[in-house]
This record gives C-alpha cells, structure tokens and sequence, in this order.
C-alpha cells in the first residue's frame, strides 16, 4: 500500500516537474519493475491505428511507449487483441503466465529475434473507470526459477492503478496546458489585429478617427486610413462575414490588400474591384466582405466613395440632417464574373463642415439593454446629442461603443464605428479665403463609372503650379504635354525650351506608361510641376513596384536602332533627372530639374 | 492636334504626309503605315511639314521604317520637316543619318 501511494506521488511530482508523460512513465515502469523484482518490463499504450481508414471504425493498436530490461522494445506495435497484453487490455484484467511455454496467446516470435527467453509474464491493464489506457507487462522474476507467484500479481495489479490514474490525470493536464496554449494564440492573433487598426490620435489634429470592439477575442470587422502624398486621406471600413477566426484572417488579408493596393490606386471604385478581384482569387467559398473605400480631400471637404454590399454610411451636415449613401455594388468575394465585374461606382460627398460616420451593423443592431437594438434611428440620436454635449468626433463614436457594450451582456457582432470629421477643416479653408461652398444641402454627385478613352483627372493645389492625377495609359499623355507647355511658358522658357521640356516629361511618362504596371492592372500617375528658386521642377509619381535604376541607360547614338531614346532625350534636355524616395515609400518618384 | 496619315502614290514612289501629334498613342499607326509602303516601287518620302510634336516612339518608327527600306535597297527620304521634329532629330543626332529634303518637291525629283 505504501508502496502504491509512493508511486502514485512520484508520478505526480515528477509530470508535474517535467510535463514530460514519456519521461515519466519510463521511471514508473523501472520503479515498478524494481518492486516486482522483475527482469524486463514494457508500458504498453492503446493508440488508433494510423493506417486505419477515414470513415471505418477505427482500429487500435497497442505501442510501446516505455520498456525495462535487457531487451529494449520501446516503439513496438501490436494489434490491439494479440497476445497476453491485448488479452488483458480487451478484458481489462489481469493475466499471469506463470509457465510461457505453456500459454497458446504468448507469441514466441518476439523471443527468437531478441534472444530472450521470456519464461513467466505478469500483466496488469491500465484504466481509468472506463476509459482503457493500456496494460504493463512485466516478465521474469529475478532469482528462483524466474517464476512469478499470486502475489506479485496483485502488486503489480495496484501499482497499475495507480499509474493509470497518473497517466489519466497527466493526460488532462495536457488538455488543459493545449487549451491555455490555444488561449493564448488567440490572444496573440487579436493583439495582432489590434496592431492592424490606426493608432489613436492624441493630438486631435487628424479629422479622422475609428473605434472597433470585437465581440469574441479576434473582430472580423476592421478600420484604416492613411494619408497620401498630396495631403488626401484614403480610409475604410469593413465587415467579414462571421466572427470566429476564419473572418479574423480574411479581415486581415482584406485589412493587407487595402494597404497594398491603396497606396497605388486612387479611385476608391477601382480599388475595391482589385481587392474584391484577389479575394475571389483565394476566399473560401461562402465568405464575403461588405466594404466602404473613400478619399477625403481636406482642402476641399470632398469625398470620393465606393460602397461594396455595405450598411449605408451616414452623413451628418452643419444643419443636422442626416442624408445615407446607399451600396451601389455587391459585396467584396463575390466572383467578377458573376456581377459583371467593374469598378465600384463612386459616389462624390461635399462635407462642407459635416461628418461621415461609416459604421458595422453591429453598431446598430447592439443592444442597448437587454433585448433592445440601438437602430439606425438611435445611433443618429447618440450622433446628435454627442454633437450637442460638445464631444469630439472620437468621444463621440467611443460613447456609442460603450452604450453598447456596457449592456452587460456578450456583445452580438464587433462593433466598427469611422468617423470623418471635416468642421476644422473647414474653418482652415475659410481661414485661407477659399471660395468656401457652405450651402447646407450637402451635394451629392453621382458620378457612376469613368468614361472610357478620357483621362479621369483630379487636380490638387498644394503649393505647385500644377499637379494631374491622371491613369498611367497612352491618352493621358497630351493631357499631360498641355500641362507642360503652359507652365514651362508661365516660368519663362522659350518656345524651343518648352517643346523641349514637353518631350522630356512626356519621355519619363510613357516610361510609367509602358513599364511601371503590369499588363493585367491599371495605375495612376500623377504629375506635379513645381517653379522653385529659378528651377522649373517636374515630379513624376506612380505606385508600381520599385524600379531598378541601373538598368535605365540612355542609348548609345552610334547605335541608330529603336528604343533607348526617351532616356536619352531626357538626361539632354533636363539639367538633372533622379529617382527619391517616395515620402511614404510606395511607388517611384522621378524629379526632372531644369534651370529657367 | 489629332494624328493624321495621308499616303499618296505617284509613279515609283510612296509619299505619306503625317501631320498633327505622334505621340505613344498614335507611332502605332505611323508605324504601320510607312512599313506598309515599304517594298512598294523605288522608295518612301515622308512629308513632316505639318507634324506639331513627335516623341522617341515616333522618331523609333521612323528609324525602323529606313532601315526596312534600307534592306531593301528601297529610298527613304524626310521632307519639309517642321522646325518641332526637326529639334527631336537633332536632340537625337538623326539630323545626320536620315536623307533629307527641304521640299517635297526637291526630295521627288531627287529621288525619282
């Protein structure tokens, strides 16, 4: 008995010390063995068959997992009903073969290749109520005729017990350490999510910002915004289908794509088929993402917006009305081919002062208190009295979150709420004496697809003469020329200069044209001419991958053969070309200089 | 200025007068239609008395159109070049290499 209970100690220490069940079931078999007085010993665990077949019943097999003695046969596997072990295993009880010669199930085959000769086995099952471990075995008392006698039997038999059930309890251990693993990877994957989401403003100087509260550990909802190089910001807000993980990695594939593919892609509409065109490309059948895409321009309070499947978001103007920009396009993961494929049409907004709110549903249908959704028409309530409490776009936003999740239950669905808010920068437009539109209307211009064949243009005034956002294709090129041409002749070139600086811009252009992109995608480029200190100075953008500058040279001219000349007529006519750096690292930039 | 091609054949002899803008969008066709009249009697004028720009791709169709005619033993001429192309050939030392006439009239005699 004392000798039970000691095992039945060790064993549990020593897991508990180690967490090692192979370890410690190799120092049981020889403590046990050692107590038995027995020459050999083996630790025999019931396994399925891994060659057993999906679908069938599944067949067990018993493996060695601990072995004691003069032979080692740790790793030997036997069907689960052969031989004394499987006897005992099946029947779970005891067997003793005091005379192996004797016994018909004892497999003598073992004994002529190891060169043992087993004369008597003891074996005693392994199990936990009714749950069947496995059995110990142990052969050859040491001394006498090598024969084990009743008692060693119900020695063993105790010893067994005891080890069962330190194997049992080890084996929950085990569960229970995996489930805290499995805890904490989740934890880890929703601070990665969490890394995804813009960090907070302090500074209350960005007129954007965004709360998600995830109702289980990882969201399948997600915010982001950036700034672009000329001071616009593209933003969005998503919704993946379920909650659980699957939605938690698609948001993040989602949540990657928007930053990839934003940076190169300044329409909204486009952007959301490319996206939606690399998530059909691998999503899972069945998952799909409802999506907003927009570029805020603070200069002006314009937005450009796309909507893919998604809740309307809301636009609240300086005279409180509240006015929905509806989906005009089905959800992200939904195969082109089946809706036509496209860009996402977009929508033109004119803040003009107000603020966009882009939100989940789970804002709307949360409850408030038990059994009682906040609806659209609540969420716009909170809106109105955040606006008259004097709250901040994001405290705002963060006391609907609360309201929410603070009804004392398990949230339903995340919660996303985005928040543009345009009132400082309206103020800083009338600050500068900008032609400030402030009717209250706020207007609304559908602007459906982009015509083919013509250049879709936006044009930005921060600073330089003249700045064209313009598709990276062959007709955008005289749009291009022009644009050279009357500021080249603002600066004060002659007429020769300016033919001159046309071919050279228009050279570097058609570089973007013709290489930047891959056949298969469309970008922009964006064209930015500056006067500065004497200089006439052209900056030409695109968004493609990085070029590799050794591989631009100019041609040799005694070489008379095609190709080549472009880079040529630049470096002859500009008084420097050179590649910067982007300012946010994403595309290539090419400075062209030329003194006036 | 929209890119205009007008070819006219006189006896041995294929005048294609280009006028307006041969940019990245329009060499394509200017392309074409000088290696089109390649092979065609004794040889190729091309009038660029009324081309307002011309970029290297222009310039590149230009050089693989004399080449062309080159071996095949055909003529290949420029006339009345306007003072814009003229400055991209120059810009690109092609003033020297391409044979040219100040007038259309002089390149048909000279080469008929």
């Amino acid at each position: 008995m004392n000798n039970q209970l000691e095992l039945l100690v060790e064993m549990g220490r020593h897991f508990a010390a180690t967490q090692d069940i192979e370890e410690t079931l190799a120092r049981a078999l020889a403590r046990i063995a050692e107590l038995i007085e027995a020459e050999g010993g083996a630790l025999f665990i019931l396994e399925p068959s891994p060659t057993a077949e999906a679908g069938t019943d599944a067949v067990d097999q018993l493996v060695c997992h601990a072995s004691f003695g003069p032979v080692d046969i740790k790793g030997l596997t036997v069907p689960a009903h052969s031989g004394i072990v499987g006897r005992s295993v099946t029947h779970n009880r005891s067997e003793i073969v005091r005379d192996t010669q004797s016994d018909v199930s004892f497999d003598t085959s073992m004994d002529a290749q190891s060169g043992f000769i087993t004369r008597s086995i003891l074996c005693a099952p392994l199990s936990v109520k009714d749950e069947r471990i496995g059995a110990i075995e142990v052969v050859n008392k040491i001394g006498g005729a090598g024969l084990f006698a009743d008692d060693d039997l119900t020695l063993l038999e105790a010893l067994a017990t005891s080890a069962a059930l330190a194997i049992s309890n080890a084996r929950m251990a085990g569960e229970l350490a995996e489930k805290e693993v499995m805890r904490r990877e989740l934890e880890l994957a929703a601070e990665i999510q969490r890394g995804l989401l813009p960090t907070r403003d302090a500074t209350g100087a960005v007129p954007i910002c965004g709360v998600n509260r995830p109702a289980r550990v990882v969201s399948g909802d997600f915010f982001d915004y950036f700034t672009l190089y000329d001071g616009r910001i593209a933003f969005t807000l998503a919704d993946v289908s379920g909650k659980g993980m699957n939605a938690a990695l698609l948001m993040a594939k989602t949540a990657s794509l928007f930053r990839c593919l934003g940076k190169g892609d300044l329409r909204p509409g486009r952007l959301l088929q490319r996206i939606n065109a690399e998530v059909c490309e691998t999503a899972l059948r069945g998952m799909f993402v409802t999506m907003v895409a927009g570029i805020y321009d603070p200069l002006s309070g314009r937005v450009v917006l796309a909507n893919a499947g998604h809740e309307p978001p809301l636009l609240h103007a300086t005279d409180g009305t509240f006015t929905g920009v509806p989906a005009s396009a089905p959800p992200v993961g939904i195969p082109p081919e089946l809706t036509g494929g496209g860009p996402v049409p977009e929508q033109v907004l004119h803040l003009n002062g107000g603020t966009l709110y882009v939100f989940t549903d789970g804002a709307t249908e949360g409850y408030v208190a038990p059994g009682e959704e906040l609806g659209t028409d609540g969420f716009q309530d909170m809106i109105r009295c955040g606006v008259a409490d004097g709250l901040a776009a994001q405290a705002r936003i963060d006391r609907i979150a609360d309201s929410l999740s603070g009804s004392g239950e398990v949230l339903r669905d995340d919660i996303t709420v985005l928040a543009i808010d345009d009132a400082q920068a309206l103020q800083k437009r009338r600050d500068r004496g900008d032609n400030v539109s402030v009717e209250n209307n706020p207007g609304r211009e559908a602007c459906g697809k982009p015509k083919q064949g013509q250049p879709e243009t936006a044009v930005v005034s921060n600073g330089s003469m003249c700045a064209l956002s313009v598709p990276a294709r062959a007709s955008s090129l005289k749009l291009v020329r022009r644009a050279v041409g009357e500021t080249a002749a603002a600066c004060g070139f002659g007429q020769e200069q300016c033919q001159d600086v046309m071919l050279a811009v228009d050279e570097a252009c058609q570089n973007v044209v013709r290489h930047a992109y891959p056949d298969t995608t469309e970008g922009d480029m964006v064209v930015d001419i500056r006067c500065e200190r004497g200089s006439y100075i052209v900056l030409i953008r695109d968004f493609a991958a990085p070029v590799d500058v050794a591989l631009i040279t100019g041609r040799d001219l005694d070489d008379v053969r095609p190709g080549g000349l472009g880079v040529h007529f630049i470096r002859e006519i500009m008084d420097s070309v050179e590649y910067m750096s982007p300012p946010d690292g994403h595309g290539n930039l090419l400075r062209l200089k030329k003194a006036i | 200025m929209n890119m205009e091609i007008s070819i006219a054949q006189q006896p041995g002899l294929s005048v294609v007068a280009i006028s307006g803008d041969v940019d990245l969008s329009t060499s394509p066709k200017v392309r074409e239609a000088l290696l089109d009249c390649i092979g065609i009697g004794k040889g190729v004028i091309v009038d660029l008395s009324a081309v307002s720009y011309i970029d290297s791709s222009g310039v590149a169709s230009l050089v693989e159109a004399f080449q062309n005619a080159k071996s095949k033993a055909q003529g290949f001429a420029l006339a009345a070049v306007s003072d814009t192309p003229m400055r991209v050939l120059k810009l690109a030392r092609l003033d020297q290499v391409f044979v040219i006439y100040a007038t259309l009239d002089e390149a048909t005699a000279a080469m008929a």
